[in-house]
């Protein structure tokens, strides 16, 4: 159980290292806006919603949603990105992002729970 | 060369983050969650702002340390899905009380990690 968690976790971060990398460089050229964070934690809490909506087996449930899903989203970055808008005065950008995270985010995992209990 | 060995570094420190959490929400249920994830928002500010002045510090363990170990403790979904469960579960007050608390409370953790970052930096230049 403990390596199911830990080997997830080490794969969900990967990924959200990779997205993030690809997404500064590619999604970010214009704006400050951290897209790629944001992509990140609402396809994470949707995906969420799914896995747990499924009831799969603890084991299995242990590596795709504590591990994996856990490790790829990220509450802390979120929250030193929403810090370094407001040290550089966008105010907008910050009040968009903390909207469409939490607000995209709650939505999202609902979703993603009502079509996990369908299939 | 430098890329795989972020990656690498990235993997390794985010197995310890995952466990970490995951020892905590066995210990204290979704509290463990809220506390993993309000602890990370501190500690993530505080690497990043720290970091910031001191540039000789190692990139790949910088990386390690913040994306792989805080980004893999901290969990965006796991928040949401026990905000999720507690509306589901009919008591609402709760739900929107922990909701808007965490995010409350995150971004003064943060805010803290980042005064704390500035107060340790100015207290190592002074030091020489």
């Amino acid at each position: 159980m403990i390596f199911a968690v830990g080997f997830g976790a080490s794969l969900g971060a990967l990924a959200r290292f990779g997205l993030t990398n690809y997404g500064k460089k590619h999604w970010m050229r214009q704006t400050a806006f951290p897209w790629p964070t944001l992509v990140i934690n609402l396809s994470g809490a949707f995906l969420l919603g799914l896995v747990f909506a499924l009831n799969l087996p603890a084991f299995v449930y242990a590596f795709l949603g504590t591990g994996v899903l856990g490790g790829y989203t990220t509450f802390s970055t979120l929250n030193t990105e929403m810090l370094s808008l407001a040290d550089s005065g966008k105010k907008r950008l910050l009040k968009r992002y903390l909207l469409a995270s939490y607000l995209g985010g709650i939505c999202l995992l609902t979703a993603g729970y009502y079509l996990g209990t369908v299939l | 060369m430098g890329a795989v060995k972020n990656y690498l570094s990235v993997a390794f420190f985010a197995f310890w983050g995952g466990l970490a959490r995951y020892a905590l929400t066995e210990a204290f249920s979704f509290y463990g969650t809220a506390l993993a994830n309000l602890l990370g928002c501190f500690l993530l500010a505080f690497l990043t702002y720290f970091f910031l002045r001191r540039t000789n510090a190692r990139a790949w363990l910088n990386t390690g340390l913040s994306t792989g170990f805080v980004g893999a403790f901290t969990t965006f979904s796991s928040f949401n899905l026990d905000a999720f469960k507690m509306l589901a579960a009919g008591s609402s007050l709760p739900a929107l009380l922990y909701f808007t608390g965490t995010i409350v409370a995150g971004y003064l953790c943060a805010w803290a990690g980042k005064k704390a970052a500035d107060f340790a930096a100015t207290k190592m230049l002074e030091r020489g």
